[in-house]
C-alpha cells in the first residue's frame, strides 16, 4: 500500500473534503450513515509524482464493483497519462480523505467526479509549469501522454515528471474547473481489463480473511446458539489447559478463546460447556405473512396523485393481489474477519468493512480513544452486496487484541457469516389496481409492509413509473424477527417484484401484449427506451401471456438508473430453468462498460437466486439453514446465457450500475412462468412455490 | 513432521491432523486459497494434489503426506501467468475476485484431464464452485478461452 506523505515531493491537489462531496440525496443513503462527523480538514486527493506517475486517493472501498479500476480510467483521462500510470488508492483512514461509506451504486459517479476536477486542476497547473519551462503561451499547449506539447511545434514539450521533479506544489482543487467533454475521452467509456486483476488470479489479492501478523493469536468466539440469547454462565477449566489455548476471555457478554492456531481455538471452543437463556421468540418463517401484515406501522405516503376513489369509479374492471418476498441472505463468500494490533497506544484495524471511517469513529468510542490513535485499513472485499457495512468483528479484535497485547484475529466462519449478518427484510406488499379494457391503467393503490426498524429500507422503487392519473403508494414498518440490513437495492427489489407482477396480471386480464401494455401505460422516454431495447435484443414476439412461450418482461428504476428485462424460462425439467435473459440499462455515461455490464450479469444472477430458491428459513432466533447445503444459490449449471446493452447517453450524467439490474429479474421470471403454465407464483422463491413447499398457504387476504 | 510438497518447496507440517487450508494459508501464509465455506461446497479453497483438485477445507495435511501440492500462487511460471490465469483476465471474468483461485485451480485440473473439453463439460466440472458475484458466464467464457488455445 502507498502511504505518501503529504511533504512529499511532486505536485499535490488538496480539496476540502466535507465540501467536495454532495450530501446524499436520499434518506436511505444518509441513515445507513451513522455518527462520524465529515473531516472538514484538506485531504490530499491527487499527487503528480516526481516520476510523473499519478497517485489519487479515495476513502471509497472495492468489493468487486469495480472502482479502483473505474476511477483510475477517470483520473488518467482527465490527466492524460496512460493507464498504468496511475495508482488509486482507497479505503485507508490514515491515507485516504474522509469518506462517509460505499453504498448505493454511488461510488464512481461522485468520487469519479470529484477525482476527476483534481484531475483537470492538476492538468491546469501542469500547463501553466510548461509554460514556464518552455518559455511559451499557456494557450499554445496542451497536455498529452503525460507531458505537456507545443500545439504547434510537437518537438517543444517537456513530461511531466520534468515539470514536477524537485519541486513541491501544493495547489487547491477548483470546483469549476473545466472537465473534458463526453466526445473527447480517449478511455473513458472503451472497455479495458481490471488493474486489479493480476492480484486477483494469482492469489495475490489480500482480503480481511488473508491478514495474518507475526504473532497474531486466533479467536474463537462463541457465539449465541440464537438470536437474544445471553450468556448466562460457562465454565471453561478445561479449555484452557487445551494445547495452543493462550487465553479465554470473559468480558461481559463475549466469550472467546485466544489461541495460536485457528485450529486450537476452534477444538478448545467446542468443549468449553455454556449456558445460554432461551429467548421469547418461536416464530418462523411460515408466520412472516401474517406478522408483516399486522405488525405495520408508521404508514409513509411515498407517492399521490388524483383521487383513488374517482379511479376505481371509473375503471373497468379492478384487480387486487398480495405478494409476499420472504427473507434472504447477502451470503458474500467472503466472511467478514478482521485482525487488530495494538502498537504504542495506537490501534490498527484491517477489516473488509464498506465504512472504514465508520469503523474508525465506532472503534474510538467504544474504546475510549482518539480518532486520531485509530486506523482502519479495508484490504480487498470479497462481496458484501450492501450488507458489509456493519462489521461487529473489528471491535471485538480490537478488544480482544487489547486485552491479550498481542495482534488478534476474529473471522466468522460461513454459520456465522449467514447467522450474524444482516438479511433482506421480509416483504408484504398489496395492490389494488383499477384500469380500462383498453389497457390504460387508472388507479393504484398499493401498500408495502417491510420488515425491519428502519423504515427507509422498504421505500426504494416503490413508486409505481407508469403515468397513472390516481396513485397513493404506503409503505409500512413492520416487525422483523432476524435483523434486516442492506443488500442490493434494499426493497427497490421486493417493490418491483409485487409491481411488476400485478402490472403483467393486468395486461392477462385485458388480453393485451405485456411489452405493448407497458408502452401504453409509459411517457417517460427513459423508461421506454430499456424497455424497447430489451424486447428488440430478446427478438420478443408480441402476444398476449399466457401464450404457454415462456417470456416474461419486467421493467424499473433504481439509484437513477432505468432498466428492463425480457427472460425465457422453460420448465419441462423437474425445476424452473432460466434459459436466456435481454437487459438493458440506461446508467447515463459509462466510464467503464464492461464493468457496467459484469455488474449487470451479476445482478441478473442474484435476482435469478432470490426468484427462484434462496429464503432463509428460522425457528425462534436459530436460522436453519444457515450453510450452502440448504440454502441454495446461484450455480454454473443453473445461469442463463445473459445478453446486456447500456442503451445510455453520454451527455447524462453517470448513476449507478452495481444495483438496478436485479429488480426487473424476479417479476420477469414469475411472470414468464406464468406465460408458461398460467400459473400465477406471487411469493418467492418461486421453485419452492411450485414444489408446494412454501408459506403460500398462509397469505392473508 | 509431516512432510509434504509445496509449489515445488518442500515443508513439513507440524502435525498429521493440521488442515490443509489452514495450514497453506496461516503456517506457510499461502493465502491464495480461500475459505468459504468449510463445507467442501463453494470449491472457494480448491488446490491440485498430484494434479488432481482437492478442496483442502476438507482435508487434512496428513491425507497428502508425501503429495504434491500446488496451490494459486504456484502456477504461474517464470513470471509468466498460467493460461488459464490469462484468459480470465481476458475475459474481465471476476467482480470481488475471492472465489477466483478456486474456480481458476478447478479449471486447470479440468483441461488436465480433458484436453478440449464440451462447454457443458465445463458448466459441470465448474458447478462445484461458487460465485456469489455471479461472474459464472464470464467465467465460462474464459475456461473456453484458455482451452481453445491448448
Ligand atoms: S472453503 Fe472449501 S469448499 Fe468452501
Ligand atoms: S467474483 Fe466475487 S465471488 Fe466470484
Amino acid at each position: 500500500m502507498s502511504s505518501e506523505q503529504p511533504s512529499a515531493q511532486g505536485l499535490h491537489i488538496v480539496g476540502e473534503v466535507a465540501l467536495g462531496f454532495t450530501p446524499p440525496r436520499t434518506s436511505y443513503a444518509r441513515a445507513a450513515y451513522s455518527g462520524a462527523e465529515p473531516d472538514t480538514q484538506q485531504a490530499t486527493l491527487l499527487i503528480v509524482r516526481p516520476d510523473g506517475t499519478a497517485a489519487a486517493f479515495s476513502g471509497k472501498v472495492e468489493y468487486g464493483q469495480g472502482i479502483r479500476s473505474g476511477l483510475t480510467i477517470e483520473v488518467a483521462d482527465e490527466l492524460r497519462v496512460p493507464l498504468e500510470a496511475v495508482e488509486v488508492v482507497l479505503g485507508d483512514t490514515d491515507t485516504t480523505p474522509w469518506d462517509m461509506g460505499t453504498f448505493g451504486s454511488q461510488s464512481t459517479a461522485r468520487v469519479g467526479l470529484q477525482l476527476r476536477r483534481a484531475a483537470a486542476t492538476a492538468r491546469e497547473v501542469l500547463l501553466e509549469l510548461g509554460a514556464d519551462h518552455l518559455d511559451l503561451p499557456a494557450s499554445e499547449l496542451e497536455c498529452h501522454d503525460g507531458a505537456v506539447a507545443s500545439r504547434v511545434n510537437r518537438d517543444r514539450s517537456a513530461t511531466y515528471a520534468e515539470l514536477v521533479s524537485g519541486r513541491q506544489i501544493v495547489r487547491e482543487l477548483q470546483d469549476d474547473v473545466e472537465l473534458t467533454a463526453a466526445g473527447q475521452f480517449s478511455i473513458m467509456g472503451t472497455s479495458v481489463p481490471r488493474n486489479d486483476a493480476i492480484e486477483r488470479v494469482t492469489g495475490m489479492a489480500l482480503y480481511s480473511q488473508d491478514i495474518v501478523l507475526p504473532g497474531m493469536l486466533f479467536a474463537r468466539i462463541l457465539r449465541p446458539p440464537e438470536y437474544g440469547a445471553k450468556l448466562v454462565d460457562a465454565d471453561a477449566t478445561i479449555a484452557e489447559r487445551m494445547p495452543g489455548v493462550a487465553e479465554v476471555v470473559r468480558n461481559e457478554d463475549m466469550l472467546a478463546v485466544l489461541a495460536e492456531s485457528d485450529q486450537q481455538a476452534a477444538s478448545a471452543a467446542t468443549v468449553i460447556q455454556a449456558n445460554w437463556s432461551e429467548p421469547a421468540s418461536q416464530l418462523t418463517q411460515f408466520d412472516m405473512p401474517d406478522l408483516l401484515l399486522h405488525t405495520g406501522r408508521d404508514p409513509f405516503l411515498t407517492q399521490e396523485a388524483g383521487s383513488l376513489e374517482d379511479g376505481f369509479r371509473q375503471a373497468d374492471d379492478v384487480i387486487e393481489q398480495t405478494y409476499y418476498l420472504p427473507y434472504v441472505s447477502n451470503a458474500p463468500m467472503e466472511p467478514r474477519a478482521a485482525v487488530a494490533q495494538w502498537e504504542d497506544g495506537r490501534l490498527t484495524v484491517w477489516a473488509g468493512t464498506q465504512r472504514p471511517f465508520g469503523l474508525r469513529a465506532e472503534l474510538a468510542q467504544q474504546l475510549e480513544i482518539e480518532e486520531s490513535d485509530v486506523r482502519v485499513i479495508a484490504p480487498e472485499i470479497g462481496g458484501g452486496f450492501g450488507s458489509k457495512s456493519i462489521y461487529p468483528v473489528g471491535l471485538e479484535a480490537a478488544r480482544l487484541a487489547r486485552s491479550a497485547g498481542r495482534p488478534v484475529r476474529v473471522a466468522y466462519d460461513r454459520a456465522e457469516e449467514m447467522t450474524w449478518a444482516s438479511v433482506r427484510p421480509a416483504a408484504l406488499i398489496r395492490i389494488k389496481s383499477g384500469f380500462m379494457s383498453d389497457g390504460r391503467v387508472v388507479a393504484w393503490q398499493s401498500d408495502g409492509y417491510h420488515a425491519g426498524d428502519r423504515p427507509f429500507l422498504g421505500r426504494r422503487g416503490s413508486d409505481t413509473p407508469y403515468a397513472i392519473p390516481n396513485v397513493r403508494v404506503t409503505t409500512y414498518t413492520s416487525d422483523s424477527p432476524l435483523r434486516t440490513g442492506s443488500y442490493r437495492s434494499l426493497g427497490g427489489a421486493a417493490n418491483h417484484f409485487a409491481r411488476e407482477s400485478h402490472m403483467d396480471e393486468i395486461a392477462a386480464r385485458v388480453g393485451l401484449d405485456p411489452v405493448d401494455f407497458r408502452l401504453r401505460n409509459l411517457t417517460h422516454p427513459r423508461f421506454r427506451r430499456v424497455l424497447e431495447a430489451a424486447a428488440r435484443m430478446f427478438r420478443w414476439s408480441p402476444g398476449a401471456s399466457p401464450s404457454r412461450r415462456g417470456a416474461g418482461v419486467a421493467l424499473g428504476l433504481d439509484v437513477g438508473s432505468y432498466v428492463a428485462a425480457c427472460v425465457q424460462v422453460d420448465a419441462r425439467g423437474p425445476e424452473v430453468r432460466v434459459e436466456r435473459v435481454s437487459a438493458a440499462l440506461d446508467c447515463g455515461l459509462t466510464v467503464n462498460p464492461e464493468g457496467a455490464k459484469n455488474q449487470v450479469e451479476g445482478s441478473i444472477v442474484m435476482g435469478m437466486g432470490t426468484a427462484l430458491y434462496e429464503a432463509i428459513e428460522f425457528r425462534g432466533g436459530r436460522l436453519l439453514n444457515s450453510g450452502f447445503t440448504r440454502y441454495r444459490v446461484p450455480r454454473m449449471n443453473n445461469v442463463p446465457q445473459i445478453d446486456v446493452e447500456l442503451v445510455g447517453e453520454p451527455e447524462t450524467p453517470s448513476t449507478g450500475a452495481g444495483e438496478p439490474g436485479i429488480v426487473p429479474v424476479a417479476p420477469a421470471i414469475a411472470n414468464a412462468v406464468f406465460d408458461l403454465t398460467e400459473r400465477r407464483v406471487r411469493e418467492l422463491p418461486i421453485q419452492s412455490h411450485l414444489d408446494g413447499s412454501s408459506s403460500s398457504e398462509v397469505i392473508p387476504g | 513432521m509431516i512432510a509434504l510438497v509445496v509449489n515445488g518447496e518442500h515443508c513439513e507440517a507440524p502435525a498429521a491432523d493440521r488442515n490443509l487450508l489452514s495450514y497453506l494459508r496461516f503456517d506457510l501464509r499461502l493465502t491464495g486459497s480461500k475459505y468459504g465455506c468449510g463445507e467442501g461446497l463453494c470449491g472457494a479453497c480448491t488446490v491440485l494434489v498430484d494434479g488432481q483438485p482437492l478442496r483442502a477445507c476438507m482435508a487434512t495435511v496428513g491425507a497428502v503426506a508425501g503429495g504434491q501440492v500446488t496451490t494459486i500462487e504456484g502456477l504461474a511460471q517464470e513470471n509468466a501467468l498460467h493460461p488459464v490465469q490469462q484468459a480470465f483476465i481476458d475475459e474481465s471474468a471476476m467482480q470481488c475476485g475471492y472465489c477466483i483461485p478456486g474456480f481458476i485451480m478447478t479449471a486447470v485440473a479440468l483441461l488436465h484431464r480433458e484436453s478440449e473439453p464440451s462447454p457443458a463439460q465445463i458448466r459441470e466440472a465448474l458447478a462445484e464452485n461458487m460465485c456469489r458475484c455471479g461472474t459464472y458466464q464470464r467465467i465460462q467464457r474464459a475456461v473456453e478461452r484458455a482451452a481453445a488455445q491448448r
